[in-house]
């Protein structure tokens, strides 16, 4: 707040800006989204021969795949005329603009430009690092010398042989903070999703929360006490005491994992007594206030039951879709109140709010202000 | 979210009695402050690198007794404390100009539009969050009662605004220097109408003892309302240290500062949110105290307590030289 004070000192007459950062502050709908990092583009399969484009952080990109099946992202705009490259056409590995017909390699650089005797030094379109982890491709939005795939997060598990993933995809008018403020907090279940997630003896088992660097941690573990609907009928657990044990991550601010463990003390004969369940929440955002959402439940047995596939994608999609709508009302009430209300924060909002902080911190650094 | 402050600046200030003084804050911008209703008050963030850092509650009068205060304007009036160090700076260093940071708004004292009858009850400084309930009812032209309580006339701010708007509702009560002449609160709930809800600021003693009185006349507790200045504050408390054992930071806690107030100024990563012991926010995990630890919460158990394991670093203390916590 200083630095603000010491503005006004020395403009009396100048309006008071929000400030977008101050120390000890939380991330929220309002805050610049965080560039430098690495995103969820699309889907392996959804990048192909046929170009399409979707926005990212703001940016419109253009996505396609080479001849020998590389993923290529550009800039879905024109250096001439901004016309959106993605309703141009392939050749080859050369993306053609549709408008004046300039070709691009996919670095980005201009090949041809047919109106021109000779090539154009100064025309290349922007050209992202995309690195493929089937089945997801990974986008760098930011400085490109800091895009290191070492940091991608690992999802291993949605492309393992001792897996079985369901997934599903939502685009949603909210904002990311808010929807990874939904999953680390645990105690709306039974008003949001009643039934499905969680038991009443969920809100007995006590919660650990750690911060380790800019990773948020979750912690749970619940002995003695019968699965949860949504476990019950894969693992045939239900009704029978089970040990649980979650661990829930905010790993970036694409991605988060929850890792659910369940124990059959007493397994018959013959039956697993351990069953994982990895469930993977993936948010891009595509402005401030709307996301691409991907989500995948994933198990590590019984995985050639079709019927588990069906009861755990019917489950999820339903649970997920309840966040979906809750969240996109509070946007709506966020932005359009004309009056200004400062939402209250109790102790069951830490994690969320560890979150929010790391968030905060972390586009501050990038816009350069310190505290 | 949380750390929301509003930058405002000293416009007026008025010496009401000869320890009270009123302040009135503006903002900067000269654009609309968040509103409030009846009740409300701001946390005011002040201080110096001798003094350290001072946070301190006010409540927000409203405006007078004909006018609101305009939407860029917030009122207050600070009482100067013998042994209280916030109040004693405030009067000190505030004055016209003065730009310091304030909370937007924040109520844990609502009056309820819907009361058939409210018993108003100010004790001392007391009469702030009161005086704009009064503003409140009188405009809307409800049935109320305004008892106030004081150690001489002289010390008790706004008697003539009240009188202006209370007319014979109210009730001025001199208790004397000594408190000789206690209000006799149980008279005093025994005339309500039945049904009525009672609003009670004053010094612990006298909450206290209106929550007494309703119990011995059978009220249900929620009739009564209470504020309570200065849950911090009792005149009994010791500078200390406190050791974050993870970073090795150590911080001294002077008497008239938290311990959360403490490790905001030095920028040190923790949580909190209300600074009334109530949200739960705040609580820290101990690794050693060489003394006691003095609750002076709402939200822990009396077993987490008990335990001295953890305690709510915006209102409790220690008695003893240091404490070290696991942040």
């Amino acid at each position: 707040m200083q630095e603000v004070l010491e503005q006004v000192i020395a403009h009396p007459r100048t309006p008071l800006a929000e400030p977008a950062f101050e120390a000890g502050g939380f991330a929220d709908h309002a805050t610049p989204l965080i560039r430098n990092c690495w995103y969820v583009a699309g889907l392996s399969s959804e990048i192909s021969r046929d170009i399409i484009s979707r926005r990212l952080l703001g940016v419109d990109v253009a996505l396609y795949r080479t001849l020998a099946g590389e993923p290529v992202a550009v800039r879905n705009r024109c250096p001439h005329r901004s016309f959106p490259l993605a309703k141009g056409r392939l050749e080859g590995d050369t993306l053609i603009c549709g408008y004046h017909g300039m070709q691009f390699d996919p670095s980005g650089r201009c090949l041809n430009m047919p109106s021109m005797p000779v090539v154009p030094t100064n025309a290349q379109v922007r050209s992202f690092e995309v690195v493929e982890r089937a089945p997801l491709v990974w986008i760098w939005m930011g400085d490109a010398d800091k895009a290191d795939p070492a940091d991608i997060p690992d999802t291993h598990w949605l492309n393992d042989a001792g897996w079985k993933s369901v997934s599903g995809q939502f685009f949603m008018k909210s904002d990311y903070v808010s929807m990874h403020e939904n999953l680390l907090d645990q105690t709306h279940f039974p008003f949001l999703h009643p039934g499905a997630i969680g038991t009443p003896e969920y809100a007995r088992s006590k919660l650990k929360i750690r911060r380790e660097g800019e990773v948020v941690i979750i912690d749970r573990a619940l002995k003695n006490s019968p699965p949860p609907g949504v476990y019950a009928m894969p693992t045939g657990l239900t009704g029978q005491p089970v040990d649980r044990y979650s661990e829930a991550r905010f790993q970036s601010p694409a991605l988060h994992v929850a890792f659910a463990k369940i124990v059959d003390p007493k397994p018959a004969p013959g039956a697993l007594s351990e069953f994982r369940f990895n469930i993977t929440h993936i948010f891009t955002p595509e402005t401030n206030g709307s996301i691409h959402y991907w989500w995948f439940n994933s198990r590590n047995f019984d995985l050639e039951n079709k019927a588990s596939d069906e009861f755990l994608h019917a489950a999820s999609a339903k649970a997920y879709l309840e966040d979906v709508d809750a969240l996109e009302w509070i946007l709506e009430a966020v932005t359009n109140d004309v009056e200004q209300q400062f939402d209250l924060n109790f102790a069951p909002d830490k994690p969320g709010l560890l979150m929010r902080r790391v968030l905060h911190d972390r586009a501050a650094a990038e816009a350069g202000v310190t505290f | 979210m949380a750390a929301r402050h509003l930058a405002v600046t000293v416009a007026g200030l008025r010496q009401l009695t000869p320890r009270i003084r009123e302040y009135r804050l503006e903002s900067i911008d000269g654009k609309a402050l968040p509103a409030y209703a009846p009740g409300a008050h701001i946390e005011v963030h002040t201080g110096d690198a001798a003094a350290g850092p001072i946070v301190r509650h006010y409540s927000l009068l409203g405006g007078d007794a004909a006018h609101d205060d305009p939407r860029h304007s917030y009122r207050v009036a600070v009482q100067r404390e013998d042994r209280a160090a916030g109040s004693a700076y405030i009067h000190q260093h505030f004055d016209l100009g003065t730009r310091l940071r304030v909370s937007a708004p924040i109520n844990n004292f609502p009056l309820d539009r819907c009361d058939t009858h409210s018993l108003l009850i100010a004790g001392g400084i007391g009469i702030t969050p009161i005086f704009s309930m009064a503003r409140s009812l009188a405009r809307r032209r409800r049935d109320f009662t305004l008892a106030y309580a004081g150690r001489s006339a002289e010390a008790m701010a706004y008697r003539a605004e009240l009188e202006s708007l209370c007319g014979p509702r109210l009730r001025l009560h001199v208790s004397g220097a000594r408190d000789e002449g206690q209000l006799d609160l149980v008279e005093l709930l025994a005339a309500q109408p039945d049904g009525s809800t009672a609003y009670v600021c004053g010094p612990a003693p006298m909450v206290a003892a209106t929550q007494d009185a309703a119990r011995q006349l059978g009220w249900a507790p929620e009739r009564v309302r209470s504020e309570l200045f200065g849950v911090g504050a009792r005149g009994d408390e010791v500078a200390f240290e406190v050791e974050l054992r993870r970073s090795g930071r150590v911080f001294r806690v002077g008497k008239g500062t938290s311990i959360l107030d403490a490790l905001t100024a030095a920028r040190a990563d923790v949580l909190w949110d209300c600074r009334r012991g109530e949200c739960g926010l705040c609580p820290q995990r101990v690794i050693e105290v060489d003394g006691v630890i003095d609750h002076r919460d709402r939200y822990l158990s009396d077993e987490e307590r008990a335990a001295g394991d953890t305690l709510c670093i915006c209102v409790s203390r220690i008695r003893g030289q240091r404490l070290v916590l696991d942040a």
